[in-house]
C-alpha cells in the first residue's frame, strides 16, 4: 500500500500546482457549505420553523462530516483516484440534492428521513475531501504549512460562500440552479486533476464518461429547473410557493411563511395552518354534538382531509365516505408529510373511504343512507360550482340523508357575500329543511357563514363534545347563532339551475375584495 | 371552466412546433398556407344515407329487385322521424296495435339524430323544446309521461324537471370582441339601434297578445289553431325583410338579429322568410309553467334525439328499419306498398288498410307518384341545406365576458353559433362537445346543396375552425374530434306565400280515405311541436277512418 502511494510524483511545476490544488480547496470548501445552505433554506421553505431546521441541518452536516473525516483512514490505494471520485459523488449527490427534495416533497410520506439522509451522505462525501487532499499533499509539504494553507484556504470558501448565497445566488440563480451549478463546480474539480496529473492515465477514460455524463445531468437540470419550480407564482402570492400543480380541475399551490402555511386553490385561499381549526370545528362540532351517536358520514369536497379529522374525534362513527373532484387534492394530503401532520393522517384512517368523483353525479347514483353529511364546497363563484348549491342538488341530498339525518354547508361570509349567504338558507329552506344558520370568526377569512339543515325539530346546542377543541365549546356554539345587524337575514332569490342566482350575487358581492 | 394558461401555452408550443418540423419536412410550399396543424383531429363525415333516399329517383330500377317477403298490417306509416313517431305513439295509445313503421335509416329520430362518445351524447339536429302554451294539452301531456313535467303546482301550472330545463347560463353573444349575456346584440351597440331593437319587441309583444276576429290567437303552435283573420294571414304574402323595412327596422344590429333568428329555426334569410313566420318565432311562445317563465327552454345532452326516444319507447308496434317504402298503389283492402331493404337490395310487400306517409314531400311524391302524378310538380316546398358539426375539445380558450353557455354565437359569422352539449350533464368535466350549426344561405338551395355533398371533410374542417378561432383563439390545439354532418334537406323554409298558400293546404289532403300525410313540413316550420302535431293529426284521420 505504501509503496502505491510512493508512486504518486509530483509533476513539474512544482509551486503552481500546488497552488492549483489549494484553489480546489477553496471551490471543494465553498461547495461544501453551499450544499449545507442549500439543505438549511429548503428545508425552512417547506417545513417552516427556521430556527428548527437550520439548526438540525447543520448538526447532522458537521457530524456527517466527522463520519467523513473518520472513513478516510480506511481510503487507502490510489489517493488521487479516490479523490476524482469522490468529487463526483459530491457533485452528484450535492447538486441534485435541492431539485430531488423539491420533486420528493409531494411523493413522499417521510420528507425528513430523505431530508437527512441526503443531507447526512453530503456531508460524509464532504468531510472525506480534505483529508484526503491533506495526505495528497503530504509529501509536497511541511505539516505545519499543508494544515495552514489548507485550512485558510477552506475558511475563506466557506465565508464566500456565506456571503454570495443569500446575496447573489439565491435571488440570481434560486435554489435548485444554485444547487446544480455548486455540483458542476464539484465535477470540474474533478476533471482538473482528472487532466493534470499524468499518473490518472490508466483510468482517464472510464473517468471521462462518468464526467461527461455527470455535466450532462447537471446542466440538463440547470436548464430545466424553471419546470420543476414555478416562481411565476412567487409574484402572486405574498408567500414562498413550496408546492404547485396543475390538476385537470384546479390549480393547487401551497404556501409558507414563518407562521403559517396557506392552501390556495385557483388562487382562492382554502384554509391557513394557523387558524383553520377555527374554521373545521365550526364545521363540524356544532352538528355532530346534535347527533353525537352518528354511525355513517358523508363528507362532499374537503379533500383536505380536515373536517375528517375532527370527526374521527367521534368514536361512534363507524364509516366516513369521502366525496372530492380531485384526486390530486385527496392524494397530496395523504402522501405529504407536512399535510398529513396537519390532517392527523385522517385520511389514511380505515373508517375512510375516499372517493374522486363529480359530487353531483355522485349523489345521484349513491344508494347509502347518511346520519350526517358535512358539505364543504369551495365557494360559489362559478356555474359549475354554483349547481352544488343549487335545489336540484339538496333534493338529491335529502334522499342520502338518514331518516335523522342532518347536514351543514359550508356558505360563505355572511359579512362581505350577505346576500349569497342567506341565499344558501333559503335555498335550503324552500327545499323544504329546517335550517339553523350561523357563523364564526376565522382571522384568515374574516366572519364565516354556515346553514344547518334538518328534516325536524329535533336539535340541541348543548350536546357532548370531544375533549381537546380549541375553539367550539357549548357557549361558542350559543354565540355563533347570533347574527349582528350588518349580517342579519334579507330576503333573496332561489338559487336553481336554470337561474344560478347564487352566482351572480357572489361575484358582484366579492368583486369589490378583488376575488 | 378554468383554462390553465399554462397549460395552454405548453399546447400551443407543441402545435406550433408539430407544425414547424411539418413545413420543414414538407418544404416551403406548405408556408402559404395556414399554421394551424389539423392532423391530430379524428373524425370524418356521418349523417343520415341520403344514397338511399336518392334511390327514389329510380323508382323502375326499385321495382326490377326481388321480392323476399310479404306483410300485411292494419297501419302502416312510412317515416320514423317525429312526425311518424308520433302518429305511432297515438295510435298505440287508443288500442290499434297493428301498426308497422317503416324508416329508411338505421335509426329512427329523423331531425332529432344524435351521437354519443366517451364525453357526452350530442344533437346532429334539432336540440330543444321551449315549454309549451297550456293549450297545446297533448303536448303538455306527454312532457308529462316522460318526466319532463314532474307535478302541477296549486294554480295548475306544471313544474317542470330541473334536470330538463336549461341550466343559466343561457345563452351569450360574441360582439365587439366580448361575450355578452343574451343574444340581442348591447355590447357596443348605438342607442337609436337599441332604441329600435326595444320597439321592434314592442311590436312582437302586441303580435303575442293580439288576437283575430274569429277569436283566435294571432300566432300559436300548432300554426294551424292560429286566426284566419286576413289581418295577418297577409303577413305571409311579403318577406320579412320587406315588412321590416316597411316599419322602418333598418338598425344593422336588429336586422343581423333578425336574420340570425331566420337562419336559426328556418335556415332561410330575411328576404326568403315571409313575414308571417318571421314574426311567429316571436310571438308563439306563450308557454307557462311554475319554474319557469315563458322564453324558457327544455333540453338534453342528445337534443330532441330525447324526445324521439320517449315517443318510440311509448308505444309496441314494430319497427322496421333500413326499409325505403315506395310505389304505393291502391288496392282491394286498402293499399300495396312496396320497400326496398337498403341492406340487402331486396323487396318487401306490404298490404295495409291505412298508410300514414310521414315523410317530406320531396320523399312524398316520389312514393305516392302513380297515385298523385301532380304532386311532383309541386314547387312551393323549399328546403334548406345545413351543416352540423360536433367538436369534442378538451378546453375553450376565449377573450373577456361570460363563460361558456348553452347557446353561444358569434356577430356576424357564417354559422348561427353552437351550443355545449354537456350543458345539462351536471359533472364538472373540463372536456367538452360543442355542437356547430351552420345553415347554407349564401347560396340558392339547390346550389348550396350540390356544392355541400361535394365539399371534403378538411375543407368544412378549415371553414368551421377558422370560424371559431375568431373568438377562441387556439382552439384548434384542443380540438380532439369532429364529426360533421351535412343535411341536404335540413328544413322547411316558410317562404313568403307559403304557410297560408294553397300548396300546403292540398298536400295535407288525404288519397281515398286510406293514405294519409304526416310531416313538419305541412306546417311550414320545422319544429318538434309541429311535427308532433301533423303525426297526432294524420293518426286520428287514419284511426277515423279504419
Amino acid at each position: 500500500m505504501v509503496s502505491e502511494k510512493e508512486q504518486f510524483i509530483a509533476p513539474p511545476g512544482l509551486t503552481s500546482l500546488h497552488w492549483l490544488l489549494l484553489v480546489s480547496v477553496f471551490v471543494i470548501a465553498t461547495c461544501g457549505l453551499i450544499y449545507e445552505l442549500v439543505a438549511g433554506t429548503l428545508a425552512s421553505y417547506l417545513l417552516g420553523d427556521s430556527v428548527m431546521q437550520f439548526s438540525t441541518i447543520i448538526g447532522v452536516y458537521l457530524f456527517s462530516m466527522g463520519i467523513g473525516s473518520w472513513l478516510s483512514k480506511y481510503l487507502d490505494g490510489n489517493l488521487l483516484k479516490w479523490f476524482i471520485r469522490i468529487e463526483i459523488l459530491v457533485g452528484l449527490v450535492g447538486g441534485f440534492s435541492a431539485p430531488l427534495l423539491f420533486v420528493l416533497f409531494e411523493y413522499v410520506a417521510s420528507f425528513r428521513f430523505i431530508l437527512y439522509t441526503l443531507v447526512g451522505l453530503t456531508g460524509i462525501l464532504v468531510g472525506l475531501e480534505i483529508p484526503l487532499l491533506m495526505r495528497i499533499l503530504e509529501n509536497q509539504l511541511s505539516f505545519k504549512d499543508l494544515v495552514s494553507r489548507v485550512f485558510t484556504f477552506d475558511y475563506i470558501g466557506a465565508l464566500l460562500a456565506s456571503l454570495i448565497f443569500p446575496m447573489i445566488l439565491i435571488p440570481q440563480l434560486g435554489l435548485i440552479r444554485t444547487s446544480l451549478f455548486f455540483g458542476l463546480l464539484n465535477i470540474g474539480v474533478a476533471g482538473f486533476l482528472l487532466y493534470r496529473f499524468s499518473e490518472t492515465r490508466s483510468f482517464r477514460a472510464g473517468f471521462t464518461a462518468v464526467l461527461l455524463a455527470s455535466v450532462t445531468m447537471l446542466t440538463v437540470g440547470f436548464v430545466y429547473a424553471e419546470r420543476i419550480m414555478t416562481y411565476a407564482e412567487g409574484v402572486t402570492f405574498q408567500d414562498r410557493v413550496i408546492y404547485s400543480k396543475s390538476t385537470p380541475y384546479q390549480r393547487i399551490v401551497l404556501t409558507r411563511n414563518n407562521r403559517e402555511l396557506r392552501l390556495y386553490l385557483n388562487g382562492n385561499l382554502q384554509f391557513s395552518s394557523a387558524d383553520e381549526y377555527r374554521y373545521h370545528e365550526a364545521l363540524v362540532h356544532p352538528v355532530m354534538q346534535a347527533r353525537p351517536n352518528a354511525k355513517r358520514v358523508l363528507v362532499l369536497g374537503g379533500g383536505d382531509g380536515m373536517a375528517v379529522r375532527e370527526l374521527l374525534k367521534y368514536p361512534a362513527i363507524q364509516h366516513i365516505r369521502l366525496v372530492d373532484l380531485d384526486p390530486g387534492m385527496t392524494s397530496l394530503f395523504q402522501q405529504n408529510e407536512t399535510l398529513v401532520s396537519l390532517n392527523k393522517r385522517s385520511l389514511l384512517s380505515p373508517k375512510v373511504q375516499i372517493t374522486n368523483n363529480d359530487a353531483f353525479s355522485w349523489i345521484r347514483q349513491d344508494t347509502a343512507r347518511y346520519d350526517v353529511v358535512i358539505v364543504d364546497f369551495p365557494d360559489p363563484s362559478n356555474y359549475s360550482i354554483g349547481k352544488l348549491y343549487s335545489t336540484t342538488f339538496y333534493t338529491e341530498l335529502e334522499k342520502r340523508l338518514a331518516p335523522d339525518g342532518v347536514f351543514v354547508v359550508q356558505s360563505t361570509s355572511p359579512y362581505v357575500a350577505r346576500k349569497s349567504f342567506w341565499c344558501i338558507r333559503n335555498t335550503l329552506a324552500t327545499v323544504g329543511f329546517q335550517t339553523i344558520p350561523y357563523h364564526a370568526y376565522v382571522p384568515s377569512f374574516g366572519e364565516w357563514g354556515y346553514v344547518l339543515a334538518l328534516r325536524n325539530h329535533h336539535w340541541r346546542v348543548d350536546g357532548p363534545l370531544p375533549t381537546g377543541l380549541r375553539y367550539v365549546n357549548t357557549q361558542t356554539i350559543r354565540d355563533m347563532l347570533y347574527f349582528s345587524p350588518d349580517m342579519a337575514e334579507v330576503p333573496t332569490a332561489i338559487n336553481k339551475l336554470n337561474n344560478q342566482a347564487l352566482v351572480q350575487s357572489f361575484e358582484e358581492e366579492w368583486a369589490p375584495y378583488g376575488q | 371552466m378554468d383554462n390553465n394558461p399554462d397549460l395552454i401555452s405548453r399546447r400551443e408550443f407543441l402545435v406550433q412546433a408539430s407544425a414547424g418540423a411539418a413545413v420543414l419536412l414538407t418544404g416551403a410550399a406548405t408556408l402559404s398556407c395556414s399554421s394551424r396543424s389539423t392532423s391530430h383531429i379524428q373524425g370524418g363525415m356521418v349523417g343520415a344515407n341520403h344514397q338511399a333516399g336518392h334511390k327514389l329517383r329510380n323508382i323502375p330500377a326499385l321495382y326490377k329487385l326481388p321480392i323476399s317477403e310479404r306483410l300485411t298490417t292494419d297501419v302502416l306509416i312510412i317515416g320514423g322521424g317525429v312526425s311518424g313517431l308520433s302518429a305511432r305513439r297515438w295510435l298505440n295509445q287508443k288500442g290499434i296495435r297493428d301498426v308497422l313503421l317503416l324508416e329508411m335509416d338505421a335509426k329512427t329520430g329523423g331531425n332529432a339524430a344524435y351521437g354519443k362518445n366517451a364525453i357526452s351524447a350530442y344533437p346532429f339536429g334539432a336540440h330543444y323544446l321551449p315549454i309549451p302554451d297550456l293549450r297545446n294539452k297533448e303536448l303538455v301531456r306527454f312532457l308529462e309521461e316522460v318526466g319532463a313535467i314532474t307535478g302541477f303546482d296549486t294554480k295548475n301550472l306544471p313544474i317542470y324537471s330541473d334536470y330538463f330545463l336549461c341550466h343559466d347560463p343561457e345563452e351569450r353573444l360574441f360582439i365587439n370582441g366580448f361575450w355578452q349575456e343574451g343574444l340581442v346584440p348591447e355590447m357596443g351597440v348605438p342607442t337609436s339601434d337599441k332604441q329600435q331593437i326595444k320597439q321592434f319587441f314592442q311590436l312582437v309583444d302586441e303580435y303575442k297578445q293580439a288576437k283575430g276576429a274569429d277569436g283566435l290567437d294571432a300566432f300559436t303552435i300548432p300554426l294551424e289553431r292560429s286566426s284566419r283573420d286576413e289581418k295577418f294571414r297577409q303577413l305571409d304574402t311579403i318577406s320579412f325583410a320587406s315588412y321590416l323595412t316597411e316599419k322602418g327596422f333598418t338598425s344593422p344590429f336588429l336586422q343581423w338579429y333578425l336574420t340570425y333568428s331566420c337562419r336559426d329555426d328556418y335556415g332561410s334569410t330575411l328576404e326568403t322568410t315571409s313575414a308571417w313566420a318571421g314574426i311567429h318565432y316571436f310571438a308563439s311562445r306563450k308557454g307557462q309553467a311554475a319554474n319557469a317563465n315563458a322564453s324558457s327552454v327544455l333540453t338534453w345532452p342528445q337534443g330532441n334525439g330525447f324526445l324521439a326516444d320517449q315517443l318510440r319507447a311509448q308505444a309496441d308496434s314494430p319497427i322496421r328499419q333500413n326499409l325505403l317504402g315506395y310505389g304505393l298503389q291502391r288496392s282491394a283492402t286498402g293499399v300495396t306498398v312496396q320497400a326496398c331493404d337498403v341492406a340487402t337490395n331486396r323487396t318487401v310487400v306490404m298490404e295495409a288498410r291505412k298508410v300514414i306517409v310521414a315523410t317530406p314531400q320531396f320523399i312524398t311524391k316520389h312514393l305516392v307518384q302513380h297515385l298523385m302524378p301532380e304532386r311532383s310538380t309541386c314547387t312551393g316546398f323549399h328546403y334548406a341545406p345545413w351543416v352540423v358539426a360536433n367538436l369534442t375539445i378538451s378546453g375553450l380558450p376565449q377573450g373577456r365576458g361570460l363563460p361558456l353557455c348553452w347557446d353561444n354565437v358569434m356577430y356576424d359569422t357564417a354559422s348561427v353559433g353552437y351550443i355545449s352539449a354537456n350543458h345539462q350533464d351536471l359533472r364538472d368535466n373540463p372536456n367538452k362537445v360543442i355542437t356547430y350549426y351552420k345553415p347554407l344561405t349564401d347560396e340558392e338551395p339547390d346550389v348550396a346543396r350540390r356544392r355541400a355533398y361535394t365539399t371534403t371533410y378538411e375543407q368544412w374542417l378549415t371553414q368551421i375552425l377558422d370560424e371559431l378561432e375568431v373568438a377562441h383563439s387556439g382552439i384548434t390545439a384542443f380540438v380532439s374530434q369532429v364529426d360533421i354532418w351535412v343535411w341536404g334537406h335540413g328544413m322547411i323554409s316558410p317562404s313568403p306565400g307559403f304557410i297560408w298558400g294553397q300548396e300546403r293546404q292540398q298536400a295535407i289532403q288525404p288519397i281515398a280515405d286510406s293514405i294519409f300525410f304526416a310531416h313538419s313540413d305541412l306546417s311550414g316550420i320545422s319544429i318538434f311541436e309541429e311535427a308532433f302535431y301533423q303525426g297526432i293529426r294524420a293518426a286520428k284521420e287514419a284511426m277515423k277512418a279504419l
